[in-house]
C-alpha cells in the first residue's frame, strides 16, 4: 500500500519558457502603438511604390495635351463636373498629373532612403569596427576624421560634395551617404570598444579565433542591434536631405518626379496654387513619419532593460 | 610617443586638405569670366584729372557770349580702342551754332536709332560744367528742353513734374504728372482699380483677363522688343547636320509654349526679328509649321530614326523674353522626347551659361536677346555675322555676307531686300529655333486720351490728357537719377524723357526715327558722316538757348573718359559703351 506519491505538474513552462530575444522583440514591436501606426504607414508606402504603374492614371513625366496648367484638384466623387478629366492632386505647371507625379515619388524616396543609408552603414560599420577592434593610431586617424566630417552641418556638407561631383540624384546619394556615415562608425565603434572587453571574446581568443572570426562572428552580432534602431531613424533624416538636395536644384533633374524637386519647381506658387506644394510635402512628411514611428518602436522593443515589460 | 607624432602629423594633413578644398572651391565659380558683357565700358576717374591740358581733345576757351565758338573733340586715330570694344567715334564737332557732325570710324546706318535713345538726352553746356557731370546734383534741378519739368522729387514717395510753358513743342495736354512706384503688381492694380493712380505699368500675367473684362480700364499690351530662341550649335554633332536642325524646328509647338507661360502681350515667333523693327522683318515669311510626325520622318532621313541623347541647357534667369526657363525648358524637353530626342536638362549658373554658349560648347540651349536699340543690327549683326560669336558654331558665308552687304547700305528698301533674303537663308539654316516675343503691358483708366504703350518703354505722357489736367502714372521702381546718361534702368530712362530731348527721337507708341531737338539730319554716301541741323530757338529751363556746343558737351562728357564731365552717377556708361564702342583716353 504504497501510498501514492504524486508530484504534481508544476506549469513550468509557463515560468521558465525560453524564447529567443528575435521573437520576444517582435513581439514588443507589434504591441506597440507607435510603431503600428508607422508599420501601417510604410506598409501602405511600400505597396503605392511597387503597384506605381498601376495606380497613377498617367505617365509622371510626359505632359498631358487638352488641360490647363496649375488646375487645382478635380474629383468627380467630391462634386467635379464629369466631363472634365478627373486630377484628384491637379495638374502641374507643365501639363502633368500631380498625383501619378507623387505616387512615382514614392518610389524614388524609398530606394534613396534604404541606398544611402546601407551604404553609409556599411561603410560606417567597417570603419568602426577596425577603429573599435584594432584601437591605437589607426583608430585615432579614423576616430579625427570622423569628428572632423561631424563638425560640418551635414546638409551643407552634401551641398559641397555635390557642388564637386555636379547635381545629380546619383551623387546626391553618393553624397548624403558620405555625410551620414560618421554617425554610424562612432556607434559600432562605441558598442565594439565595450564589447571586446567581455569575457565570452577573451574565451573566443584562448581558443585561437582569428581576428577576423572574432570580429565578425563574435563582436560585431552585439553591435547589431543599435544600427539597426539608427539605421531606420536615419533613412527618414536621409529622405528629408535628399528631398531638400533637390529643392535647391542639386538632386533629382528634372522631370524626375522626386518630392523634393517638386516642392523647389513650385517654390513660388505656394499662395496661387498651393495643391503644388502641398500634396507632395505631405508625401515627405507622411514618410518621415512613418520611418520615424518604426525606429522609435524598434528602440523600444530592442532595448535589452525593457525585456519583459509592456510598453 | 612615436604614435602620437604620427597623429599629429595625420591631423594636419588632414586639416590642411580640408583648408586647400575649402580654398579651391570657390575659385571654381569666380573662374568663369564675365564673358560676353559688351555693356561693360572702362571705370574713369572722373574728379582726379586736373582740365589743365587734356592731350588729345583740342578744347577752345570757353566762347564769347556774344560770338560763337565752335565747340569740337576729336580723336587722333581709330586705335584707342580695344580687341572687344572697338572704337567707333573719331569726331564730334560744332560745325556752326545749330550744326553738329560726328565722324565714325566704321559705317553705322542705325546711328539714327542710337542717339534717339533716352540716354543719349541732351542738356546746357554749362549747366553740364557747372555740376561736374554728377548726375546725383543734376537730379536736384535738371535741365532739360522737355515737355515737362521738375517740381519736385520725394525721395521714395513720389515725383511730380508740371507743364514746361516755354517747351518748343505741342504744348503737354496735363498740366501735372506725377510718377508713383510700387514693385508688387496686386497693389498697382488695386490703387488703379480704387481711381488713386491713372495709370500702371506691368500688371501680373494673371490679371490681364481681369483687366480686359474691366469697362472703366484699358490694357495697352507693349509690342516685345525682344527674341527667345532655342539654340543648336552647328559644330557639335548630331547638330551639324541642318536636317536634324529643321526637324527640331518642326517639333517645338510654339503657339502652345507662348499660349501657355507667356503673359499677354506676347507673340509667336517667326522670324529672330520682332515684327515691328524695319527694315529687317520680312512680312509673310512664316516658319516651319509644328509637325512632329514630318519632324520624326526628317530626322530618321538625317541617319537617326530612332533619336539620340543630347542635352539642354538654360540659366534660370526670368528675363522678358523668357518668364519660367525651368518649366519652358522642361516643355520643350517633353516636345523633343516626342520625336525621340532624349535631352538631359542642365542648369547651368549664368555667366557661366553665357560663356559656355558663345564658345559654342551648348549643344541646345534656351537664350534670347533683348534689343538695345530697335534696328536690325542690333538682332542680326550681333548673331549671325560675329565672327566673335561661335553661339551657333561656324556662320553661314552667304547669311554673313546679306547681313553685312544691308549694314552698309542707307536706303531703307534696299537694307530691307537683303534682310529679306537673311531671314530666308535663316529659316533654311536653323541656327536656331525663334520661339516667343515676350510681352508686357500698362493699363491705364479708359478716360485718359491718347494712352499708350511704348516698345521701347518710354510713354510719353505729354500726349495724354486725363481730365482734371492732373495724371498719376504708377511704375514698378523709383528712378534712380533723373539725369540718364549713366542709367540703364527703363524706371529711370522714362522718367528722364518727360524732361529732355535727344537729337532724334521715337515716334510715340512706335521705334520709328523722328525729329527731336534735330530738325534734319544727313549723312555721307558710306555711312560714316553724320550732320544734324539743330532747331532754333530751343529753350532749356534754366533760360539758356540750345546750340551746337550744348550737344558736343553732353556727347563729350560720356565720350572722353578725361572730361571733368565724366562722372554720372556709377561712371560706367553702359548704353554709351554698348552703341558707340570704346571711350576716348581710358589709359
Amino acid at each position: 500500500m504504497a501510498a501514492q506519491l504524486e508530484i504534481p505538474s508544476l506549469p513550468i513552462e509557463n515560468i521558465y519558457e525560453r524564447r529567443s530575444p528575435a521573437v520576444e522583440a517582435l513581439r514588443r514591436l507589434v504591441r506597440h502603438r507607435s510603431a503600428q501606426v508607422g508599420f501601417f504607414l510604410l506598409g501602405i508606402l511600400i505597396l503605392v511604390a511597387i503597384f506605381a504603374p498601376l495606380i497613377a492614371p498617367y505617365d509622371p513625366t510626359t505632359p498631358l495635351y487638352d488641360v490647363k496648367r496649375r488646375s487645382p484638384p478635380c474629383i468627380h466623387l467630391l462634386g467635379c463636373p464629369a466631363d472634365q478629366a478627373q486630377h484628384i492632386f491637379g495638374t502641374d505647371s507643365n501639363f502633368r498629373d500631380l498625383f501619378s507625379r507623387v505616387i512615382f515619388g514614392s518610389r524614388l524616396s524609398l530606394q534613396i532612403g534604404l541606398t544611402t543609408i546601407s551604404f553609409a552603414i556599411f561603410i560606417g560599420g567597417l570603419l568602426g569596427a577596425f577603429a573599435g577592434y584594432l584601437g591605437g593610431w589607426l583608430d585615432n586617424v579614423i576616430m579625427r576624421t570622423m569628428d572632423v566630417l561631424m563638425a560640418f552641418p551635414s546638409l551643407l556638407l552634401a551641398i559641397a560634395i555635390v557642388s564637386v561631383l555636379g547635381p545629380g540624384l546619383i551623387n546626391a546619394l553618393l553624397a548624403i551617404g558620405f555625410v551620414s556615415i560618421p554617425v554610424y562608425a562612432r556607434l559600432v565603434r562605441a558598442t565594439i570598444l565595450s564589447v571586446k572587453e567581455l569575457d565570452y571574446v577573451s574565451a573566443s581568443r584562448a581558443l585561437g579565433a582569428s581576428h577576423m572570426s572574432l570580429l565578425f562572428n563574435r563582436i560585431l552580432p552585439n553591435a547589431l542591434t543599435p544600427l539597426i534602431v539608427r539605421g531606420t531613424l536615419g533613412i527618414a533624416t536621409a529622405i528629408l536631405d535628399a528631398a531638400a538636395l533637390s529643392f535647391l536644384g542639386l538632386g533629382a533633374e528634372a522631370p524626375t518626379p522626386e518630392w523634393g524637386l517638386m516642392l523647389g519647381e513650385e517654390r513660388n506658387s505656394v499662395f496661387n496654387a498651393p495643391h503644388l506644394v502641398f500634396f507632395p510635402g505631405v508625401a515627405i512628411m507622411l514618410t518621415v513619419l512613418a520611418f520615424n514611428l518604426v525606429g522609435d518602436g524598434m528602440r523600444d522593443a530592442l532595448d535589452p532593460r525593457l525585456r519583459g515589460k509592456n510598453i | 610617443m612615436k604614435h602620437k607624432t604620427w597623429f599629429t602629423l595625420m591631423s594636419i594633413l588632414v586639416l590642411a586638405s580640408f583648408v586647400l578644398t575649402a580654398c579651391g572651391a570657390p575659385a571654381t565659380p569666380t573662374a568663369a569670366p564675365p564673358a560676353a558683357a559688351p555693356t561693360t565700358a572702362p571705370q574713369a576717374q572722373p574728379t582726379a584729372v586736373p582740365p589743365t591740358t587734356p592731350p588729345q581733345p583740342t578744347e577752345p576757351p570757353t566762347a564769347a557770349p556774344a560770338a560763337f565758338t565752335p565747340l569740337s573733340v576729336s580723336a587722333p586715330d581709330c586705335n584707342y580702342g580695344s580687341a572687344d570694344i572697338p572704337a567707333q567715334i573719331k569726331s564730334i564737332e560744332a560745325v556752326d551754332q545749330y550744326t553738329v557732325k560726328f565722324t565714325l570710324c566704321s559705317s553705322d546706318p542705325a546711328f539714327p536709332s542710337k542717339v534717339a535713345f533716352a540716354a543719349f538726352s541732351i542738356t546746357s553746356k554749362a549747366y553740364l560744367d557747372a555740376n561736374g557731370g554728377d548726375s546725383v546734383t543734376m537730379s536736384e534741378q535738371p535741365n532739360g528742353t522737355g515737355p515737362y519739368m521738375l517740381k519736385e522729387w520725394v525721395r521714395g514717395d513720389h515725383i511730380t513734374f508740371e507743364a514746361n510753358p516755354n517747351y518748343w513743342g505741342t504744348p503737354p495736354k496735363d498740366q501735372t504728372v506725377i510718377f508713383r512706384w510700387s514693385d508688387q503688381a496686386a497693389q498697382r492694380l488695386l490703387e488703379l482699380q480704387s481711381g488713386t493712380v491713372d495709370g500702371i505699368d506691368n500688371p501680373s500675367t494673371e490679371d490681364f483677363a481681369a483687366i480686359e473684362a474691366d469697362p472703366n480700364l484699358t490694357l495697352y499690351p507693349r509690342a516685345a522688343n525682344n527674341i527667345f530662341y532655342l539654340g543648336m550649335t552647328n559644330t557639335i554633332k548630331p547638330f551639324d547636320d541642318v536636317k536634324v536642325r529643321q526637324a527640331v524646328a518642326m517639333a517645338i509647338n510654339k503657339q502652345r509654349i507662348v499660349d501657355s507661360f507667356y503673359p499677354g502681350g506676347s507673340t509667336v515667333a517667326d522670324q529672330f526679328l520682332p515684327p515691328f523693327i524695319l527694315p529687317g522683318y520680312t512680312e509673310g515669311l512664316k516658319w516651319y509649321d509644328y509637325d512632329p510626325t514630318a519632324a520624326k520622318a526628317l530626322l530618321a532621313e538625317a541617319g537617326f530614326p530612332n533619336g539620340f541623347s543630347t542635352t539642354i541647357s538654360y540659366r534660370m534667369v526670368d528675363r522678358g523674353y523668357l518668364p519660367s526657363p525651368d518649366k519652358v525648358t522642361q516643355e520643350i524637353q517633353a516636345e523633343l522626347a516626342v520625336i525621340g530626342i532624349k535631352a538631359k536638362i542642365v542648369e547651368e549658373e549664368s555667366a557661366a551659361f553665357i560663356t559656355n554658349t558663345s564658345d559654342g560648347k551648348e549643344p541646345l540651349y534656351l537664350l534670347g536677346w533683348t534689343g538695345d536699340y530697335p534696328d536690325s543690327t542690333n538682332y542680326l549683326d550681333m548673331h549671325f555675322a560675329n565672327s566673335n560669336n561661335k553661339q551657333f558654331g561656324t556662320l553661314f558665308p552667304d547669311l554673313v555676307n546679306e547681313i553685312k552687304t544691308a549694314s552698309t547700305l542707307s536706303d531703307a528698301a534696299a537694307r530691307q531686300q537683303h534682310y529679306d533674303k537673311a531671314n530666308e537663308l535663316i529659316k533654311q539654316y536653323v541656327p536656331m529655333v525663334p520661339v516667343a516675343h515676350g510681352g508686357s503691358a500698362d493699363v491705364f483708366k479708359s478716360t485718359v486720351e491718347g494712352a499708350h504703350s511704348s516698345p521701347l518703354g518710354d510713354e510719353y505722357f505729354a500726349v495724354m490728357n486725363q481730365p482734371g489736367g492732373q495724371l498719376v502714372w504708377m511704375q514698378s521702381g523709383e528712378p534712380a537719377a533723373l539725369w540718364c546718361s549713366d542709367e540703364t534702368d527703363g524706371e529711370t530712362l522714362r522718367a528722364c524723357i518727360q524732361m529732355y530731348d535727344a537729337l532724334l527721337s521715337f515716334s510715340i507708341g512706335g521705334t520709328e526715327v523722328q525729329p527731336g531737338l534735330a530738325e534734319t539730319w544727313s549723312s555721307n554716301t558710306d555711312l560714316t558722316e553724320w550732320t544734324f541741323n539743330l532747331r532754333k530757338n530751343v529753350k532749356f529751363f534754366n533760360g539758356d538757348i540750345l546750340n551746337a556746343n550744348d550737344v558736343v558737351a553732353t556727347f563729350a562728357s560720356q565720350w572722353d573718359a578725361k572730361s571733368p564731365n565724366h562722372k554720372g552717377r556709377t561712371g560706367t556708361f553702359e548704353y554709351f559703351g554698348a552703341f558707340f564702342g570704346a571711350m576716348l583716353n581710358t589709359q
